[in-house]
């Protein structure tokens, strides 16, 4: 596949004015949907920090028909209007763009039903690890450790691991992402886009304001936290895991990139206990040792 | 004409509506609407695409989504499932878009109770729908139809909601007239709405609106309420014209109400038990008539003072409560006549039965008041007496 400077230049996705924080991770995805999907999109823009990013109405920054919703409500809402299109003979592709939050969260019994409902469209989990649009507090997706303005002491519980709960969904395409490798989201989304049914892609998306890094540091925080197989990008379809050429390294524990090297970069892991990095550690030790047997 | 029960009534007229899609999850005694639904699809009787979602709040987004996207959509749903959805019920109402939902009445617990009560649907006079409220199966389908065509009105651009009393309409079957899909489809053009998500004319919906543009939508959502009258009664004509069926001229309906003294107010399907006895109280020389609010959402300022300003008194029965204020029509009644004496009777939640007996009991009782200068505030009535409820704990059963 070809991705060029040339091919960013021409995603009219998004479009100039959007009210992001400098060095906005969700910026940088959002305009890569638009660079894989084209123009026959329509988009669900759940609550979140994209509710905001957009713009004032009438205005959109979002070049692609948006309809904003409530939390819980995307994957339903999306469930009526992909068949809604059908009805019509049109083939939309319909596209849920959602939060951590809003993911594993308050609308994880939606997505769960729409998932194995196998409804047809694609859904984004947009993941910074924490409700930013609301300042940043903690949700089911924040990592052990990770302060946040609900956990000032440090996060005391693991991320939730969608993936692998959406994995049991057995849905027809799974996918992981980090805005630090273009490249390797553009081509899920193309493939996601050939499937017919339910497909899931989490795309990691470092915020330099609740991490607690540089706004200049976004997409090196976001391939740091792969090469540190910290985030794993893999693919599941039709049954079978794979995992992406960026995290082939991780399935050897002597050649992954030491865990503090990510950590070290971020503010909201200052203050963890040499204990609590440790339990880090064991829990992206875990992460792919499950992985490992699932591709077995 | 057949015997069918309300809720195979608003099957049929979803059908007859060429509905694209619905968002279905059951709850008692809704159900068998979408059972119906679901069946007449499986038998290939019905176009729609059903969604089998996972809750009511996924029923009325997956129906939002379906409408918002440009195709006619419909769910049902009662009490518990009104209220987990009413997050959405309010979205779909600020966005303006045409959306049908039907409402079999059930009361809201704690404790859990499935029995008919109106409170559930009366909950949401505030969240910008269209309200009806059906007095038996028959108005549930002509007034569900109605529903797409007044809802689809651009002087309007609504959605709307039908209720009706569960179990009592929803189960009980009565002759129903049926009309056919060619009068049908001369009733109903297709659909308009205001707004369709294309990517052929891509409009952002639902993102921030500034403090003025907020309140401006807000408004508007006001004025289309106040504007729906007239479109309700043209519709109403319209649909007697090529149906013939009932008198659906008003928004309301009177019963021996013009020469009466006092005048009995009241919504849904015990306006059957009211008008029996309001009969024989009449063949005992009282003066009395029934005012049926067939329309919550709009409120006819307008036919309800021409009906009731000359009344002596008036007596307003709910099924439905607000607390500490007695019931919601009453409530209503209140803020738009100014009659010296106005009393409301709170009754039949739970699924509390009354019969022609009770009413008669209720409404003797009202008139001797009246006749004292004395018919105010709340009551609450239960038959075969036992008014007195001890303030215990939730625990508490009486013996």
């Amino acid at each position: 596949m070809s991705l060029s400077l040339r091919d960013m230049l021409k995603s009219n996705s998004l479009l100039s004015g959007t009210s992001a924080c400098p060095g906005c991770p969700e910026n940088m995805a959002m305009r890569m949907v638009g660079m894989a999907l084209g123009n026959d999109v329509a988009l669900i823009v759940i609550a979140g920090c994209s509710s905001v990013i957009q713009g004032l109405a009438p205005k959109n920054s979002y070049n692609f028909p948006v309809l904003n919703i409530a939390f819980a409500a995307g994957p339903p809402a999306a469930s009526g209007m992909w068949r809604a299109y059908r009805q019509r003979n049109k083939n939309t592709t319909v596209v849920v763009w959602a939060g951590d939050g809003g993911t594993a969260d308050i609308g994880f019994a939606s997505l769960s039903g729409a998932a194995e409902r196998n409804e047809n469209f694609i859904y984004i989990c947009v993941d910074n690890e924490a409700y930013m649009n609301s300042g940043g507090q903690r949700s089911g997706s924040t990592p052990f450790g990770a302060y946040t303005s609900t956990t000032p002491e440090g996060k005391k519980e693991n991320k939730k691991e969608i993936m692998f709960i959406m994995m049991d969904h057995n849905i027809p395409y799974l996918a992981t992402a980090s805005v630090g490798y273009p490249h390797d989201f553009v081509n899920k989304l193309r493939k996601a886009k050939q499937i017919f049914g339910f497909k899931y892609v989490q795309v990691l998306t470092p915020d330099p304001y609740g991490w607690m890094f540089d706004p200049s540091k976004t997409v090196e925080v976001g391939k740091l936290a792969v090469q540190t197989c910290y985030w794993p990008l893999i693919e599941y379809e039709n049954g079978k895991l794979t995992v992406s050429p960026e995290s082939l390294h991780c399935l050897e524990k002597s050649t992954r990139r030491p865990l503090k090297d990510f950590l070290q970069i971020q503010g909201r892991f200052k203050r963890i206990t040499e204990k609590e990095y440790k339990a880090l550690e064991n829990y992206v030790d875990s992460m792919w040792d499950k992985i490992k047997k699932l591709i077995e | 004409m057949k015997i069918i029960s309300g809720n195979e009534a608003v099957a049929l007229a979803v059908k007859l509506a060429r509905v694209g899609v619905v968002g279905i999850y059951p709850i008692t005694p809704q159900t068998s609407i979408i059972e119906k639904l679901a069946e007449m699809k499986a038998n290939g009787e019905l176009d729609a695409d059903i969604v089998r979602v996972e809750s009511e709040h996924a029923a009325m987004a997956s129906t939002f989504g379906a409408a918002i996207a440009g195709v006619r959509a419909f769910t049902a749903t009662a009490s518990q499932g009104l209220l987990y959805m009413h997050e959405m019920t309010w979205w779909v109402a600020g966005s303006r878009v045409p959306v049908v939902m039907v409402v079999a009445t059930r009361a809201v617990g704690a404790p859990w109770n499935i029995w008919d009560e109106n409170t559930d649907f009366m909950s949401e006079r505030d969240s910008g729908w269209l309200m009806a409220f059906a007095s038996n199966p028959q108005e549930a389908l002509d007034l569900t139809l109605q529903a797409f065509r007044i809802s689809e009105d651009e002087r309007v651009y609504l959605p709307m909601m039908v209720g009706m009393d569960g179990f009592i309409l929803s189960h009980m079957k009565t002759n129903v007239i049926i009309p056919s899909q060619d009068e049908v489809d001369l009733f109903l053009p297709p659909r308009k709405q205001p707004f369709v998500l294309d990517s052929e004319s891509p409009v952002g919906m639902g993102n921030i609106f500034p403090p003025i543009e907020y309140m401006k939508l807000r408004h508007s959502i006001h004025e289309a309420i106040l504007h729906s009258e007239e479109v309700i009664r043209e519709v109403g004509m319209e649909y007697q014209k090529i149906t013939g069926i009932n008198n659906y001229s008003t928004l309301n309906v009177k019963y021996k109400l013009d020469d009466a003294d006092y005048a009995v107010v009241l919504m849904g399907a015990w306006a059957g038990d009211a008008m029996e006895a309001i009969d024989e109280l009449r063949k005992q020389g009282l003066s009395v008539g029934l005012y049926r609010i067939r329309y919550i959402r709009p409120w006819s300022e307008e036919e309800i003072t021409s009906a009731l300003k000359d009344k002596k008194a008036i007596l307003v029965i709910d099924r439905a409560t607000s607390m500490g204020r007695g019931g919601p029509l009453y409530l209503e009644l209140k803020s738009t006549l100014h009659h010296e004496q106005m009393c409301g009777v709170v009754s039949g939640l739970g699924g509390v039965l009354l019969n022609k007996g009770d009413f008669k009991e209720i409404i003797s009782r009202f008139v001797e008041r009246a006749k004292k200068g004395n018919a105010k505030g709340v009551t609450w009535y239960y038959p075969k007496g036992g008014e007195k409820v001890e303030l215990k704990s939730p625990r508490y059963v009486e013996e």
